[in-house]
């Protein structure tokens, strides 16, 4: 007689992969109405993973002021306005977003606007495009 | 209809008495699952499935009182708008 055979179907430390594996005796498993719900998703606010920080976007303006002109200390200006700078030609990435912080212009920027985009980025609002993924970045180790 | 997931590994999964909270690396979300929805994702770990294969899966292990394809149809459903599994 196999002592595993007796085994508890399971435990606190077996966490939920081996579920099925650990069930020794079967169990009975309701597979429930077509229209009940089983599943609820937590998403975070600062998205966190690696991925999101390397793949977010930053539009620089946001879509709804898309063609305003970016001031030397981040504000947007009006188009056309003297000293301040043209949109992003492209929303940057978040890996991007860390370079220019840095001191660094991504292929195809003009310089000169580098530390404009960056105070832009910096002023970023909860809710306006862009403000998570900057947000991510200012998580430890990112 | 057949879905497949990712790997176990991709799943970090802690038991909580009867539901289980899942945070799936990929995608940096966690979700909170209650039966079926775990042992179709332990299911599909052998691989896609469709309706009827996870049905004979579950069966190997559980009995299935309500045992209905289209209930197994919906649960996955479930699971691939939380992005945990997908139509293969």
């Amino acid at each position: 007689m196999a002592e595993d055979c007796d085994k508890p179907e399971k435990t606190a430390e077996n966490g939920g992969n081996d579920r099925l594996a650990s069930a020794g005796r079967r169990g009975v498993l309701m597979l429930g109405a077509a229209a009940a719900t089983s599943v609820v998703t937590i998403r975070p606010a600062l998205a966190s993973t690696a991925a999101s920080v390397l793949n977010c976007k930053i539009p620089i303006p946001d879509p709804p002021n898309g063609g305003k002109y970016i001031s030397q200390d981040g504000k947007l200006v009006a188009s056309g306005t003297q000293g301040a700078f043209q949109p992003a030609p492209r929303p940057v990435t978040g890996d991007e977003a860390k370079k220019m912080i840095n001191g660094m212009s991504p292929p195809g920027f003009d310089p000169n606007a580098r530390q404009a985009y960056v105070n832009y980025i910096r002023r970023l609002q909860h809710g306006t495009s862009g403000f998570t993924c900057y947000a991510s970045l200012q998580m430890p180790g990112r | 209809m057949r879905y497949a997931a990712d790997p176990p590994a991709a799943r970090l999964t802690v038991a909580l008495d009867e539901l289980v909270a899942i945070y799936h690396r990929p995608s940096g979300a966690t979700h909170l699952l209650a039966p079926p929805a775990p042992e179709l994702l332990d299911a599909l770990a052998e691989g896609p499935a469709d309706a009827a294969d996870l049905l004979a899966r579950l069966s190997r292990r559980f009995d299935l009182p309500d045992a209905a394809p289209d209930a197994i149809e919906a649960r996955m459903e479930e699971l691939v708008l939380a992005g945990l599994a997908w139509r293969a």
